[in-house]
């Protein structure tokens, strides 16, 4: 910390501190020693806000963080996303944020080894692997300028997902953690995306070993020789499984009626807490979703 | 006071108000949140307006791809909207010079270069209509937009004037407006710059002065209101995040 910083920091509060919320054409600071972030703009050296929203500070840089808004992509973000066109060479996702994004076919695992190069054939046989409505789970690997995101599916974590149910949720009720992908109770497996869409499936062996500790070079190499990885038929699944899924799905839909940010731990609680309801569609009751949020959040 | 005066010699009008009064306003923000990005629901006395905001999204056509966002306004008025059931017209000219009135207002009003390549669909539907029908859009398109986060310079808050004799009638009703010339004012923040100004009536220059500076009184107002709102609503959405 400089000497400059502390003589600010009375002014900091004063920033911050008004700042519950601000609302578009609020006046932030006229000071100029800030430097003007997302959710800003100036007009004559004077720093409005641009949304309603919350102040963030880091340093010098003032930004305003909407209350609401899609998704913005984040490099190394874990997301879930569906194929909505298929181009020259490449796939358009639809991840939630304001463009689609890119899925190029060299950024792709194809059945015949990882280090195999993209032939002609691969491109004229793209909707085999992945057509549009496909839903898969990918890494966000570049941004462009724009502010469209460039995805890429190079590990056996990513790829195409089938056996479950998809839920749709706010970005911004999802919180960021280590990892995204959760072995649930009851056999199920999650893919929470950090853009809100997430995926409930029935968890398989070949799942568990895609669990991200047991990928190893060989493994990912056995594993994509087949077209196993772009398979669109689901496994059986058992009525129970089913029922489970649809339970966790209404657990995620109490957690977002409720504005409560959605993770591992309290999704675990809200399922206990949902348990005494032995038919999953009665979480769908708006009361219910309360309670039960409210029961599980006690316990946490 | 006959039942045909619009405006009294003791100064009500024929609804009871002075001439400076606005009708009851009731905003809404963030009411259709599992359907939109943005939503909001603007009643101005008895006319009432619905706005959704889809988007930032994909443009729909790639003629809507262009270096910052595009703004696609469609209006719809509902069959019961009026005192007598209309049927229902698709290609109504008032309808679409509106909705282009609102695309121009607001592409100034939005940063949207901030959104290259994409498109914001806003759809606005008339539940009911009573007069001041163009600033009841936009006060819920401002709302709406700023639901959807969308990055905006200030609020855009609008309102009609009507004209009898002399005296200027702040926020007509219907019957005010069939029976005199009124003139639309859109304001963008709590400045006296004017964004919007829609006559579409002949109307004496002289007149007009008067009549904007009333104007521009009720859309500060308006916008008060529409803050307090946001406000309420991002406050209780600040406070169930805390918890």
């Amino acid at each position: 910390m400089s000497s400059s910083d502390s003589e600010n920091e009375s002014d900091v509060e004063m920033i911050l501190e008004k700042a519950g919320l601000v609302t578009p054409g609020e006046m932030i600071t006229d000071d100029t020693i800030w430097m003007r972030g997302h959710g800003t703009y100036a007009a004559d050296n004077v720093t409005y806000s641009a949304v309603a929203g919350t102040i963030e500070r880091v340093n010098k840089l003032l930004s305003v963080r909407p209350l609401r808004g899609r998704y913005i992509p984040v490099i190394g973000d874990h997301v879930v996303g569906r194929i909505t066109e298929v181009g020259n060479r490449r796939w358009k996702v639809d991840i939630g944020a304001s463009q689609d994004a890119v899925l190029m076919l060299g950024s792709v695992n194809l059945p015949g080894g990882i280090l195999r190069r993209k032939s002609d054939d691969d491109e004229l046989q793209m909707r085999e692997f992945l057509k549009e409505g496909d839903l898969l789970n990918a890494e966000i690997q570049t941004l462009y300028a724009d502010g469209a995101a460039a995805l890429h599916t190079r590990s056996l974590r990513y790829g195409k997902l089938r056996n479950g149910l998809f839920v749709q949720v706010p970005a911004s009720l999802v919180l960021r953690l280590r990892t995204q992908v959760y072995r649930l109770e009851g056999g199920i497996e999650m893919i929470l995306g950090i853009n809100g869409y997430i995926w409930i499936r029935k968890a398989t062996s070949t799942n568990a070993n895609a669990a991200p500790m047991d990928v190893s070079i060989n493994r990912l190499e056995q594993e994509s020789n087949s077209m196993e990885i772009y398979k669109d038929e689901n496994d059986p699944i058992p009525p129970s499984t089913r029922q489970t899924i649809s339970r966790y799905a209404n657990c995620i839909q109490a957690l977002v009626y409720n504005e409560v940010g959605i993770n591992e731990a309290r999704l675990r609680a809200v399922y206990e807490a949902s348990v005494v309801y032995t038919d999953a569609g009665e979480l769908l009751d708006n009361t219910v979703k309360t309670d039960i949020v409210k029961q599980a959040m006690a316990t946490l | 006071m006959s039942r045909f005066e619009i405006y009294s010699p003791e100064g009500l009008r024929a609804d009871g108000r002075r001439w400076n009064e606005l009708r009851h306003i009731k905003c809404g923000i963030n009411t259709h949140s599992k359907s939109a990005d943005g939503s909001a629901v603007v009643e101005m006395g008895a006319s009432k307006v619905v706005c959704i905001v889809q988007g930032p999204q994909e443009p729909e056509t790639r003629s809507r791809v262009r270096e910052k966002a595009t703004l696609s306004v469609s209006v719809t008025v509902a069959p019961f909207s009026t005192t007598e059931r209309s049927k229902h017209v698709t290609n109504d000219r008032r309808l679409q010079e509106m909705s282009a009135n609102l695309q121009n207002l607001f592409e100034e009003a939005v940063l949207t270069h901030l959104h290259p390549r994409t498109e914001i669909v806003c759809s606005l539907t008339v539940i009911a209509q009573d007069g001041g029908l163009l600033s009841c859009c936009i006060n819920a398109m401002t709302l709406a937009l700023i639901d959807a986060g969308l990055p905006m310079y200030e609020y855009v808050s609008a309102c009609s004037v009507a004209l009898f004799d002399q005296t200027p009638l702040l926020d007509p009703n219907n019957v005010e407006e069939t029976e005199l010339a009124s003139v639309t004012v859109g304001i963008v923040g709590e400045t006296d710059k004017i964004s919007l100004l829609i006559l579409e009536r002949r109307l004496g220059l002289d007149r007009l002065p008067p009549a904007l500076e009333l104007g521009v009184e009720g859309c500060k107002v308006l916008r008060q209101v529409m803050d307090k709102e946001v406000r309420r609503h991002g406050a209780m959405r600040l406070a169930s995040r805390a918890e």
